[in-house]
């Protein structure tokens, strides 16, 4: 058990989530999480670091300020991301998950990274 | 065992697939000797030359070090600079060991380089030549297929 064990657990309890995996920002590399069976939790994690940053830094130069929250929706599934201090705490789900409360959770997660 | 000459060529495709969707800077496979297989970004012979020198320099280090002090050689190596980072990560491809230089700023990650990484094992083993296609290596003819090496890379610049 570690330090993100209560926000993975809180993130992965969301009925439709696959994956919830606290990530570094920098490195792309898993920190904690946890999958079910079946989900590539390193090439998950390594992408969407590698897409969160590159959107903070658009968002940076389009003198937004920092990306707190964002996410990504494609056919037979949604990645959702949230991220602070270094981290990111990302959520794979299923299009059946409740996106709202999701979203409410990561960003609530995130505050805790 | 016999050890074959390091042929140069058929590692370039699978080298140039891993350093666009990697977004690697300067990338050089080689083989544990310091011999050159391929490499990218790259613009003079000597500085192949010293990388490929310099990291087998690091893996003979880190395999000599891991057995003293583990008793089981240290696999691979990550140093995060300030603008750019290098990774240097043993492979094995077919019945031998590469070695693989990569160096990369914040277009990449580590992360995404693991992940490409084993997707260019598998395109290497995929493409390695068998080892009667090359003639039988001398350690007289080490500087010889180093030069030859080089100037099958770089052209007769």
């Amino acid at each position: 058990m570690s330090q993100f064990t209560p926000v993975i657990t809180a993130v992965t309890k969301h009925r439709g989530v696959q994956a919830a995996l606290v990530v570094a920002e920098e490195d792309g590399i898993v920190v904690d999480g946890t999958a079910h069976v079946g989900v590539g939790t390193n090439a998950f994690a390594a992408l969407t670091a590698s897409l969160y940053r590159k959107a903070s830094r658009g968002a940076g130069a389009a003198g937004f300020g920092t990306v707190s929250y964002f996410e990504l929706e494609a056919e037979r599934g949604r990645v959702m991301a949230a991220g602070r201090n270094g981290l990111v705490i990302i959520a794979v789900a299923e299009p059946r998950v409740n996106v709202g409360l999701l979203r409410v959770e990561l960003v609530r997660a995130a505050e805790s990274l | 065992m016999i050890r074959h000459s390091i042929m140069v060529g058929w590692a370039d495709a699978p080298m140039k697939r891993y350093v666009d969707d990697a977004r690697i800077q300067l990338a050089v496979l080689m083989h544990p000797s310091g011999q050159v297989v391929a490499q990218h970004g790259f613009q003079k012979k000597l500085d192949v030359q010293t990388a490929c020198a310099l990291s087998a320099a690091i893996n003979a280090t880190a395999d000599g070090l891991g057995t003293m002090i583990d008793h089981a050689p240290f696999r691979g190596m990550h140093y995060a600079g300030a603008e750019r980072q290098l990774h240097l990560a043993q492979m094995h491809v077919g019945t031998g060991l590469l070695l693989l230089l990569s160096v990369f700023d914040r277009e990449s990650s580590l992360g995404i380089v693991q992940l490409y990484l084993d997707e260019l094992r598998g395109s290497l083993s995929a493409t390695v030549p068998s080892e009667e296609d090359a003639p039988p290596a001398l350690a007289e003819d080490f500087e010889r297929d180093l030069n030859s090496n080089l100037a099958a890379l770089f052209g007769k610049r």
